[in-house]
């Protein structure tokens, strides 16, 4: 899976490409708790170009929203493809995250 | 489609989640079965996958996985092999999943998300092996 970090004004996008599950999940957990130890508080994850999610990607996103909330910030995800979103919504997931349709809405929420 | 068997092996090795990933891509142009059927379960096999080699083994041996898939007239059988100790999902308790952020616990997600996707799971121990026999019915095809 690749990752692309960006910087807009204060906000950190991640934008995903390729799959997240247990192999690759780890990765994308080290560059998300690298950029709240650096103080980001303000988050965009881009889900456009991911293919695939399992609950080891469930987890990572979980964890670190739980841990952005800690620090009074607040993080959005964005673009999904609809087989991706159905794995956040068989979790039940999507009750409780910040899930928006565009990129455009995740950085206007801030 | 073809009610023809297709089975495979993976190592006890999280990089072996691309394998399994392309032979849900053959297995998909070989049955003409839909590429949600196949996310769907390619994400059960790589949550069962996962598992095994995460709790399944007390060693750091290499392990061998072995996967069938078999399309049935209306629906697809799934069947997973391992010599882990012994795990039975079928009887896992799993948490309540609509739940806030807070209480969100993580533990069982993924067995979780099997039974979602699956409409029947049969589990056996046989010979030092865990035998795990899952079934997905597929809609009729429109005549």
């Amino acid at each position: 899976m690749e990752i692309i970090e960006e910087k807009q004004g204060a906000v950190n996008i991640f934008k995903l490409n390729g799959r997240l599950d247990s192999n690759t999940s780890q990765g994308f957990e080290q560059k998300l708790f690298q950029a709240i130890s650096d103080g980001s508080k303000t988050m965009v994850v881009d889900f456009k170009d991911l293919d695939y999610i399992s609950s080891a990607g469930l987890r990572v996103i979980l964890k670190a929203t739980k841990a952005i909330k800690r620090e009074d910030g607040r993080i959005m995800l964005c673009s999904m493809q609809d087989y991706v979103k159905e794995v956040f919504e068989i979790a039940g997931f999507d009750s409780f995250l910040p899930i928006v349709a565009t990129m455009d809405d995740a950085l206007k929420s801030f | 489609m073809a009610h023809k068997e297709y089975s495979f092996e993976l190592k006890s090795d999280l990089s072996e989640l691309d394998k399994l990933c392309r032979h849900l891509e053959t297995f998909g142009k070989k049955t003409g079965i839909s590429k949600k059927i196949v996310f769907e379960l390619n994400l059960v096999l790589d949550e069962l996958f996962t598992n095994i080699i995460s709790y399944g083994f007390d060693d750091d041996c290499e392990h061998i996985i072995k996967v069938t898939m078999t399309p049935k007239n209306e629906g697809l059988c799934l069947c997973i092999e391992d010599d882990g100790r012994p795990f039975n999902p079928a009887e896992f308790e799993t948490t309540d999943v609509s739940c806030s952020i807070e209480e969100c616990k993580i533990g069982g997600l993924g067995i979780h998300i099997i039974r979602k996707l699956m409409d029947d799971i049969c589990y056996e121990r046989c010979e030092d092996k865990n035998i795990l026999k899952l079934k997905k019915v597929l809609a009729k095809p429109k005549c």
